[in-house]
């Protein structure tokens, strides 16, 4: 809708003014993490489960996320190749860290990292009725994000490509199928490779994207993770200031027919 | 017992032409597809490709990154027993060798694991011999058990086992499996492999699909480099991991990549594996297995180690005792080889991040068991 003032991103009980959630997996140290966290004034991160280590700090990467008074961490289930494995590492995870938020992340096959929408969708359902906040990653099907709306997730991330690909929003007809037809938040998860991609999700009606590698193996993640954020205002603030539709000829600035009145013939 | 011939499913023949002649075309048109098959993999381990290290290590360190992020997890071995049925000529624990043996009770292993656990270690390779009735599958399971309670990532080493043992060993805690062919040329095997339940060349080779059948979660392969011909042996090794990916499709593989070490039996390689050979087998895996996990371990020199980590290489061990023990109380026993990165964990980690590398100790969670 064009002219709109920017709103909130909404998620379950929270809001959010940042709408850009970070990864917090592939980085080269902790410190380079925190530096590319703040410099992307993001205020909500995933942290793997598997990366929580209680037993060596300068090796965990929680505890300094933890620290971080705006930001609000989302355990993820990245590991989990079941439904139950999901469920038990969201369960675990809210205990570790008292967040309602968990992103499902069932993607059992480890060539290629594809969510798995039958284990997915298992695991949301279950996790809902425990009353989490509940956000899975998804392949880009509109069909299964109908589905999970249903269940009563709080959003919807269905993928720009495959995870670490880089190959930007390869899924883009599916995506706009989606975002047509949502009626909670659709957030763009894995694939994206350039800010300018994060700026064409969001102008394509994505309610926020969601950035890990290609801020983590950035030669400066911190720079990259401040491109990132200015891109994803960039692109909301087009798609609020009313982008033009596309056209398959040329539309002439001064119509030909405006001489035509509709006044009946004197 | 031994065969003619390997199993068609990793017969490298069809491919050692290729792997010997390819030319600039060939190497090109590997190096620009996405999805590697056999004829690509032949390319990249050819002299042709030997001429062009520089740029098969870019794409390996490209998609090293994109797979593993800047990081390197860490593990470390942790031997229980070094009793032996075997009589592998390249071996120091052989059960001809004249040397004492002996083998960790559970309250011995508990105290190595916690030592390895104080350390900051999460993930720990057990390994002993094979089988005996010292060290039998009711042993590992048991000490595998042991092992979950204290770290969240177990993976055994050991003899090749039956579906139900693995089955128990997975039940136990067990998340993934190393089990190496040493070499898929039958002939050599059977030299090399003198006695003993490992000589069963097949039984072996079959030993990694029972364990993902039994519901182990991943398995590292791998080959003893200077057995016989390397290139052939990794392009058997490469045709093995695809075997598996089609049909457990679920199923992580890992490739390690052992060059013989001096070991007490005096063994050396028949066929050495020079360094820039070596190098050129993991970037090639690295292109064509892109997801895999690929190991070096202290067997290598360290500066041979550093200049891989990243770039191929994503997992390591180290401060790696091959005897025995010897993490919670020193040892004077002799190892199962002599290592050659002797740093210790500081030094080594102070080293990855020197090279903008993570080293990451906990990249698994007990949860997912």
């Amino acid at each position: 809708m064009s002219n709109q003032a920017p709103t909130p991103l909404v998620l379950g009980t929270q809001s959010f003014e940042s709408r850009l959630i970070l990864g917090t997996g592939k980085f080269s140290s902790v410190d380079t993490m925190i530096k590319a966290v703040n410099a992307s004034k993001t205020q909500l991160v995933t942290v793997a489960l598997k990366r929580f280590n209680k037993d060596r700090a300068e090796d965990d990467l929680f505890a300094p996320l933890s620290s971080l008074p705006s930001v609000t961490i989302m355990p993820n289930t990245s590991g989990a190749r079941t439904a139950e494995e999901a469920f038990n590492a969201a369960l675990l995870g809210r205990e570790l860290t008292g967040s309602a938020f968990v992103k499902v992340e069932i993607h059992p096959n480890p060539h290629h990292l594809m969510p798995d929408p039958i284990e997915t969708h298992e695991a949301c359902k279950r996790l809902v009725k425990e009353n989490f906040i509940v956000m899975p990653y998804m392949p880009a099907d509109p069909v299964l994000a109908k589905r999970l709306e249903d269940l009563g997730c709080a959003s919807v991330m269905p993928l720009g490509s495959a995870i670490g690909s880089g190959q930007g929003l390869s899924t883009q007809a599916l995506l706009e199928l989606i975002i047509r037809d949502s009626s909670i938040p659709v957030i763009v998860d894995a694939g994206l490779r350039a800010p300018s991609e994060a700026a064409a999700a969001m102008e394509l009606g994505c309610d926020a994207v969601l950035v890990n590698s290609a801020i983590a193996v950035a030669a400066n993640p911190s720079a990259m993770a401040e491109a990132f954020a200015g891109a994803v205002d960039v692109g909301l603030n087009a798609r609020h200031a009313g982008l033009m539709s596309r056209h398959t000829r040329a539309q002439p600035s001064s119509p030909l027919t405006s001489f035509l009145s509709d006044t009946p013939q004197s | 017992m031994t065969t003619e011939a390997p199993p068609d499913w990793v017969q490298a023949d069809p491919w050692l032409e290729l792997a010997e002649h390819a030319d600039d075309h060939d190497v090109d048109r590997a190096l620009g597809q996405n999805h590697h098959t056999e004829d690509d993999f032949a390319a990249l381990i050819s002299p042709s490709a030997s001429t062009r290290l520089e740029e098969l290590a870019l794409r390996a360190k490209s998609l090293t990154q994109q797979n593993f992020g800047n990081t390197i997890s860490l593990f470390a071995p942790l031997y229980l027993s070094d009793y032996c049925s075997a009589g592998c000529i390249y071996c120091g624990f052989s059960s001809d060798l004249d040397k004492p043996r002996r083998r960790l009770d559970l309250a011995e292993a508990r105290r190595e694991l916690e030592a390895m656990k104080n350390k900051g270690f999460d993930e720990i390779l057990l390994l002993t011999g094979d089988r005996t009735k010292f060290a039998d599958a009711d042993y590992l399971i048991e000490h595998t058990a042991q092992a979950a309670e204290v770290v969240s990532h177990v993976s055994v080493e050991t003899f090749s086992m039956t579906t139900p043992e693995y089955e128990s060993l997975a039940a136990a805690g067990c998340t993934s499996i190393a089990l190496y062919q040493e070499t898929y040329n039958p002939e050599v095997f059977k030299t090399t492999h003198r006695w003993g339940p490992k000589s069963n060349y097949n039984y072996r080779i079959e030993a990694p699909a029972r364990a993902l059948e039994a519901g182990i979660r991943s398995i590292s392969l791998g080959v003893l480099l200077g057995l016989a011909n390397p290139f052939s042996d990794a392009l058997s090794t490469f045709r093995h991991a695809r075997a598996l990916q089609s049909r457990y499709w679920r199923s992580g593989i890992a490739i390690s990549f052992p060059r013989i070490r001096p070991q007490l039996g005096g063994f050396s390689a028949d066929t050495p594996v020079s360094d820039r050979q070596l190098a050129q087998i993991i970037f090639a895996f690295r292109i064509c297995l892109p997801e895999a996990s690929l190991t070096l371990s202290t067997r290598e020199p360290a500066a041979y180690r550093d200049g891989l980590a990243g770039v191929g290489i994503n997992k390591m061990s180290i401060s790696s005792k091959t005897t025995v023990g010897g993490y919670a109380e020193p040892t004077d026993a002799t190892g199962q080889f002599e290592i050659s990165d002797e740093r210790d964990i500081p030094t080594f980690c102070a080293a990855l991040r020197e090279r903008n590398l993570e080293p990451v100790f906990k990249s698994w969670d007990a949860v997912y068991r």
